[in-house]
């Protein structure tokens, strides 16, 4: 039970980590693309 | 476990990363590139950045070399919860300074630095505490990023740590000067990209490889009870303790962070802020796992020195090219965070001593470009020399910290409270900050009353700190009472031992004074200042080339992109 408790704490931080990932990049392709539509430099 | 000798590139191998790299981030720095850059877009792209830009800029901003490897070290020194002593309480420092963030953006929504925003509040001396702490923090952490890149270059290639310390500098400046801060946010996309993608996969892939989770077993012999304990006292009190009285003074006093929060589309602080403290802490808690793992393993550090942990066990567990993503992510952490500086320290340079010198109306955007890029070289080549001369940076860095301890609640109150001076602030700041000294550094006996006294101050500066977080999110009313509770709850076990633990109490004795001085002497005055005058008195240096502002001043659209005025 240790062990697994354990594991989970190590590897929880990866997974939480993927997620931010995945958040961030999804909002940055929608900005993206929506620059593009109008035309203008994302920053 | 035997200390291991670390893998090696070759120069050729190394070389071709820092190309790779570098020349990548300069090619993407060339998307953005505009042969007429706009001042305020140099410094904060013109205060419309979208969420994703944002929430990785900041998130690899926080992200350091160094966080990463004390986190690492906190868990190799205090067993399981010490990446958490380390990693949670820093990402609170991002949590803890939106709603005050917030607050500020709504009084100075065209702000370039917080400093130029205490000018328009109080006047020339909080301005210049305010900047001069700021450019002394970024040229700490430009330096100490520069080291960091040098020993890891060192470290695991031919060349040594100046020519590493020169290559790393060299990059950074290559894709950061022409375009500033858009240059270093949009950058800083791709190497938290890069960042957050390597320890995704490769942390999972060290566990595995180093024979976890059996490892949890055959290696638990080798924890102290307080190591294997997720509530150590040890760990709690020597790491996570003095860090969270660090929390707000680092955030507020961090240029870095306020010109991110400047940038940021206004609507979106909030889910900037909330998602870079995730990502800051799920990244920085995550490596520091390798310390935890290393102490399982029972590995003794290379040179017995603790910051080689992290290269040792990705060069002992990972194949070459995995190892070589590995490097890419370390050099990704300190350059983000070295631009980021470089962006902060170039805006000071143009909105405050530039700006403000010849006068917000007198401003040549063009002469305020120039400067702004010449202190990039200056600030480059300043940090270059001290990495070189080995300059100890720690007497600098406590004396930064106190600054920014002494600044938090005069910063914070010059926001909400009307009554707030520039007498108060300045006398506040500067008192706290030469009773911290002695305090810091043990320069007076605490023996008889002169401890329980200082104590009591510390007590005080506990209700400050917990008080203002409080408030912060839940206003004032409750931010009083957890404050006041704070403080008589500590009491009893803080009062006649907290004085020796100098660093601690030294911080909060900086948090107390500077509340108290600034409260007594603001309530006594008959001052009623006007916030709606921050917002005339901080805007654009650049308007007339600012296409977006063209637009607006036509009546021909919406002034925000974003909202689809185009």
């Amino acid at each position: 039970m240790e062990t697994f408790l354990l594991t989970t704490y190590v590897l929880m931080w990866p997974v939480l980590v993927s997620i931010v990932l995945f958040v961030i990049s999804r909002a940055f392709l929608r900005e993206w693309a929506e620059s593009r539509r109008e035309g203008r430099p994302i920053i | 476990m035997p200390e291991t000798e670390l893998i090696q590139f070759s120069g050729i191998a190394i070389g071709s990363l820092l190309v790779f790299f570098y020349g990548g981030t300069f090619v993407v720095s060339l998307l953005i590139l505009k042969k007429e850059e706009n001042a305020d877009g140099y410094m904060t792209a013109g205060n419309k950045v979208g969420f994703g830009i944002s929430a990785a800029s900041m998130t690899a901003t926080w992200i350091w070399a160094a966080s990463m490897y004390a986190s690492a070290t906190s868990g190799y020194t205090y067993g399981i919860s010490g990446p958490i002593h380390y990693g949670f309480w820093g990402a609170l420092m991002i949590l803890f300074i939106y709603p005050f963030g917030r607050r500020i953006r709504s009084v100075a929504p065209k702000a370039h630095t917080l400093a130029e925003v205490m000018y328009a509040r109080h006047g020339r001396s909080s301005q210049l505490m305010l900047a001069g702490s700021n450019v002394v923090g970024s040229l700490i952490s430009l330096m100490s990023n520069f080291i960091a890149g040098g020993v890891l270059i060192g470290l695991l290639s031919p060349f040594n740590f100046i020519q590493g310390v020169f290559a790393i500098a060299g990059g950074v400046l290559l894709y950061t000067l022409w375009s500033g801060f858009r240059a270093s946010a949009l950058t800083d996309f791709v190497q938290v990209l890069g960042m957050l993608g390597a320890v995704a996969v490769l942390m999972p892939l060290i566990f595995f490889a180093a024979g976890f989770p059996a490892a949890f077993e055959t290696g638990a012999s080798n924890l102290t009870a307080q190591q294997s304990n997720f509530f150590s006292s040890d760990a709690f009190l020597n790491q996570g303790a003095p860090y969270i009285a660090a929390v707000l003074a680092y955030a507020i006093g961090n240029q870095t962070i306020a010109q991110r929060l400047f940038a940021v589309r206004e609507d979106l602080i909030k889910p900037t802020f909330i998602t870079a403290t995730l990502g800051y802490g799920a990244m920085v808690i995550g490596v520091g796992m390798l310390g935890v793992l290393a102490l399982y393993l029972n590995v003794d550090p290379v040179q017995g020195d603790p910051n080689n942990l992290i290269p040792q066990m990705a060069a002992q567990y990972l194949p070459i090219g995995l190892l070589a993503i590995f490097v890419l992510m370390i050099i990704g952490a300190l350059s983000s965070t070295a631009d980021s500086d470089l962006s902060a320290l170039s805006s000071i340079a143009m909105a405050d001593f530039y700006g403000q010198t010849v006068g917000k109306d007198n401003v040549n955007p063009k002469t305020m470009l120039l400067v702004g890029r010449a202190t990039m070289v200056s600030a480059t080549a300043a940090a270059v020399a001290f990495a070189s001369m080995g300059l100890s940076i720690l007497d600098l860095l406590v004396f930064v910290g106190a600054l920014w301890g002494a600044l938090v609640f005069p910063v914070i109150a010059s926001f909400y409270w009307e009554k707030v001076t520039n007498k108060a602030f300045s006398v506040a700041v500067v008192v706290a900050v030469a009773i911290f000294l002695p305090v810091r550094f043990s320069w007076i006996s605490m023996d008889g009353l002169v401890g329980p006294f200082f104590d009591i101050l510390s007590v005080i500066g506990i209700g400050v700190v917990l008080g203002l977080m409080a408030f912060g999110f839940f206003g004032l009313r409750v931010g009083k009472i957890v404050g006041v509770a704070a403080a008589m709850i500590s009491a009893p076990f803080s009062i006649g031992f907290l004085h020796d633990y100098a660093t601690l109490s030294g911080s909060l004795v900086a948090y107390a004074v500077s509340t108290v001085i600034c409260y007594l002497m603001s309530a006594r005055s008959t001052e009623s200042f006007d916030f709606a005058l921050i917002r005339q008195r901080v805007g654009d240096f650049d308007e007339a080339e600012d296409p977006d502002n063209e637009l607006a001043r036509f009546g021909g659209g919406d002034p925000d992109p974003l909202a689809g005025g185009r």
